[in-house]
């Protein structure tokens, strides 16, 4: 920090008046472009969601709300409703929410201990970890298919080790095929919720340990030498030292995890099935797919973003309030 | 040295300069001479059987060389093209569409190019149902056709004599794939299986019946497929034990000895086709006749059902195709896609049907 505001200071003190006038046109450029790219894709969906469609046909520019009073109500209001929307948008809050918190609570006891290594383990496992993020969501989402295969994955080791004749034998496997984890013939892990929430959860795993990381790190070990000194056993601890101190990184991590996660398309697409797939789904299905509904998909989109808004400022709300 | 290297370097440009003004001079001509064409085909197996086949044989015809342009589908195809015909620059001249989205793309207008019918006459062996026109004339015309097939793993099932035994839970409970599109034909299925076929179709109340029948299928679905190669993995992993797919690719997938049988139930499987369609900003629209005039010759519809799997446009008895080969590539009776209902009553139709998904 100090080192950080004496080089400005060093910079900007000898002419104050010139260096202001030359930061300032390539700060306006920068300024102009950053708002331009992140700005006009924004502004350009947000025109479109108020576009009509034609039936049969594409779109044409519009003002009228029915793409938003479609996404809350059905196309067919007031005749009939339907939730199918509110209900895709509850799905991509559901898995989010699931697999952020499957991810952090996994991730945490592992980057606690990973800090307590050596210097040169520590590093090792982090460039392991950084390396897997190359790993694109359709690999990872490939590899997990594979894996939940009947023929090739977890189904197959089942029926080898003689798992799934015992789950028969015992009753097991009826309730499996009531909560639609089996067919007649052996369990099945594709398509099911169970399957989403684990390929999501492992998708942002290595971003939760890189996340964790610096604050664990930190971490203050004379408290911890403090407290056991005084007779507090590892889970009081973790109770009533590490959980505190480690409040607020937990819950930005979980914050950004869950919205990175409300926009995953290629898992819910493969692993979930069309009763319970996600807003994002629905809103390359519009624009993509066979209806040209661009509006509609735009309209989709902006009420998915308003719904990560409002818990990013929840949260924002929730650390400034625990703040210290 | 500085007075060299000026030399030098002036040589050497007007050297570049005389070559390149002697290119110009001697290379007109001889790209004049070479016409060429850029069509659009589904990437994948498809079009490489295109790269390999078949335009090989159109440039040996007529001398017009093909550059091949990869469509991902139809329906994503006719955005992109919409998008660049918009910028003033398209990837194809020609495109493949099938007869939902040429509707659709005649409806949006000014994607279109006409064809002239008395530069092919050719098309004369189609059935007229394949050429078709709107305001502005022939837009697109037949190229190949293909079959949504009943598909069953011969090792579990036995080949069922009707679809309605895919509605039988005792036997396919949780082990059937279809396809997740509400215009990928399974409500023909069930609307020719249970209904009036097309006719229900067209009417709002005989949609939500067909989507009602529809819907009690649902216990039996493990998988409700939106892109061909889920369906083919979990054909192959045993994930599944019947379903709907590609006539064509199942037979390529058995004749590589994987468990898969293609059957034509009583009510038949629904035949869809596609088209070629130029672009209304093509300057290619002679050699586009041309090759349109080539791919509906009956030689060459056999060319394609022998090399890609297609189903031939032209009557059987036109081409020299043996009975064994016909019946891998097609087959009796076909139930014919209700398209028009489809476009109609679009926002309806995916929303009754995305409803009985969801189970909203």
């Amino acid at each position: 920090m100090t080192l950080v505001s004496d080089t400005q200071a060093a910079v900007v003190h000898p002419k104050p008046q010139s260096a202001r006038f030359t930061v300032s046109v390539p700060a306006v450029v920068l300024w102009t472009v950053i708002l331009f790219l992140c700005l006009t894709p924004f502004l350009l969906v947000l025109a479109i969601s108020f576009g009509q469609k034609i039936e049969g046909a594409s779109w044409e520019w519009a003002f009228t709300f029915a793409n938003y009073e479609r996404v809350f109500v059905g196309a067919n209001w007031p005749e009939e409703f339907t939730a199918l929307y509110l209900q895709r948008l509850y799905y991509s809050l559901f898995y989010a929410v699931i697999a952020a918190l499957l991810a952090i609570l996994t991730a945490f006891p592992f980057t606690y201990l990973m800090t307590r290594l050596s210097r040169r383990a520590q590093s090792a496992w982090l460039v392991f970890i950084l390396s897997s993020l190359s790993l694109s969501e359709v690999f990872i989402v490939m590899g997990w298919d594979v894996l939940l295969s009947n023929r090739s994955g977890l189904p197959m080791v089942f029926k080898e080790t003689g798992l799934t004749d015992w789950l028969k034998a015992n009753g097991y496997f009826e309730t499996m095929r009531e909560w639609g984890l089996a067919n007649p013939r052996n369990v099945k892990f594709k398509t099911s919720v169970f399957a989403t929430v684990l390929t999501m959860a492992y998708l942002v795993w290595p971003y939760a340990v890189i996340l964790l990381y610096p604050p664990l790190s930190r971490l203050d070990r004379s408290m911890i030498e403090a407290s056991q000194t005084m007779g507090a056993g590892p889970w009081t601890v973790m109770r009533t030292v590490i959980l505190p101190t480690m409040r607020l990184p937990l819950l930005g991590a979980t914050l950004l995890l869950f919205v990175f996660l409300l926009g995953v398309y290629v898992a819910v697409t493969v692993f979930a099935e069309p009763a319970k797939q996600t807003m994002a789904v629905s809103v390359y299905e519009a624009v993509r797919g066979n209806t040209l509904n661009a509006p509609f998909g735009s309209a989709q989109a902006v009420v998915l973003l308003c719904t990560a808004a409002i818990f990013l400022v929840a949260g924002q709300w929730i650390s400034r309030k625990s703040a210290p | 040295m500085t007075k060299m290297n000026r030399r030098t370097l002036l040589k050497s440009a007007s050297g570049i300069a005389g070559v390149a003004a002697a290119s110009s001079v001697l290379g007109t001509p001889l790209i004049a001479q070479t016409r060429s064409l850029k069509i659009g085909s589904y990437g994948g197996y498809f079009e490489n059987s295109f790269k390999e086949f078949v335009y090989p044989a159109f440039t040996e015809a007529t001398g017009i060389t093909v550059e091949s342009v990869t469509q991902p589908n139809s329906t994503d195809w006719l955005v992109s093209m919409q998008q660049a015909t918009a910028a003033g620059n398209v990837p194809a001249d020609l495109s493949l569409y099938a007869r939902d989205t040429l509707i659709k793309a005649s409806r949006i207008g000014g994607l279109l190019a006409p064809l002239d019918p008395k530069k092919m006459p050719a098309t004369s062996n189609l059935d007229g149902y394949f050429v078709f026109e709107d305001t502005t004339g022939a837009i697109g015309v037949g190229a190949m056709s293909w079959f949504t097939a009943m598909v069953i793993n011969p090792d579990e099932v036995d080949a069922p004599e009707s679809w309605a035994e895919f509605w039988d839970s005792s036997k396919f409970e949780a082990s059937l794939g279809l396809s997740k599109n509400y215009n990928s034909h399974f409500l023909d299925i069930v609307a020719a299986t249970f209904f009036d076929g097309e006719a229900t179709l067209l009417e709002k109340d005989g949609v939500v019946s067909v989507i009602e029948k529809a819907a009690e299928i649902k216990p039996n679905v493990a998988l409700w497929w939106s892109a061909e190669s889920q369906m083919e993995q979990s054909m192959k992993n045993g994930d599944i034990i019947g379903g709907q797919y590609y006539l064509d690719v199942a037979n390529l997938m058995a004749l590589d000895g994987f468990a898969i049988q293609p059957v034509f139930p009583k009510e038949g499987n629904p035949q869809d086709y596609g088209s070629w369609c130029l672009s209304a900003i093509s300057e290619k629209a002679d050699e586009a006749a041309e090759f349109i005039n080539f791919s509906s010759d009956p030689a060459t519809q056999a060319l394609m059902s022998r090399k890609i799997g297609t189903a031939p446009l032209v009557d059987k008895s036109k081409t020299d195709l043996t009975d064994d080969e016909f019946a891998f590539v097609s087959g009796t009776p076909s139930i014919k896609p209700a398209y028009e209902a489809y476009l109609d009553n679009e926002t309806f139709i995916k929303e009754t049907w995305e409803k009985m998904l969801a189970g909203a």
